[in-house]
């Protein structure tokens, strides 16, 4: 029971909207090597829960990465490819 | 006017002389239909991160331009029948704009980036010359 307690007890470190925090970092849809650190492996959106980001710039983010993606800069999926 | 930005992808394995005649196809066209280009960049062959039209790679080529309304349309149109480009974007950056403030901001830019790639070169220079300095003098220590 006691360790059940304990365990609600987590620490949280505090996530940091990496665009607040670095003003000279831009959301652009042309420059995927930024929008890739905000995707995982297969190619989806990271949320903002695990990323951090505050609402404004995770909105800006979807749809840069959005665009990239049409454009073929970004992978809609790595499945396909080997 | 408003502001655009294309981006097209043309076909890798096209001569010089066709890439050419495409890139100027499109880059008219925004001028004989009253349009201003303020910038074309080219981006060379990259990879791309999914197979188009059967092509791993494509020529990326960026055009950032003011026209109205209908210029966009019509530029894709012509770019969806050119079989040379393998696809495109235009995103709409602004909905109100005048184009020679653009012009000349982006004349003011290239001559900034100039400008410090100059000075880059320098200071890289006397980097350089200085380490040659301190790895003498850590030599002379040592000996």
């Amino acid at each position: 029971m006691a360790d059940r307690g304990r365990r609600k007890v987590t620490y949280h470190r505090r996530k940091i909207c990496r665009f607040c925090a670095d003003s000279s970092l831009m959301i652009d849809y042309k420059d995927p090597r930024t929008l890739r650190l905000f995707t995982t492996e297969r190619g989806k959106i990271i949320p903002r829960r695990i990323s951090g980001n505050c609402a404004k710039h995770q909105r800006m983010l979807t749809v840069a990465i959005k665009r990239a993606r049409k454009i073929a800069l970004l992978p809609y999926t790595t499945s396909t490819l080997k | 006017m408003r502001h655009y930005e294309t981006i097209f992808i043309v076909n890798p394995n096209l001569s010089e002389e066709d890439y050419r005649d495409v890139l100027n196809k499109f880059t008219n066209m925004i001028e004989k239909q009253k349009g201003v280009l303020v910038r074309v960049e080219e981006w060379g062959t990259q990879k791309l991160a999914y197979v188009v039209k059967k092509f791993d790679k494509g020529l990326f080529v960026l055009m950032n331009f003011c026209g109205m309304p209908g210029l966009a349309a019509e530029i894709e149109r012509d770019l969806k029948l050119d079989d040379r480009v393998l696809k495109y974007q235009t995103v709409k950056l602004a909905d109100k704009v005048d184009p020679q403030e653009l012009v000349l901001k982006e004349k003011e830019a290239k001559e900034k980036s100039a400008i410090e790639e100059d000075q880059s070169l320098e200071s890289t220079e006397t980097a350089r010359k200085e380490e040659q300095k301190e790895s003498m003098g850590e030599v002379s220590t040592n000996g």
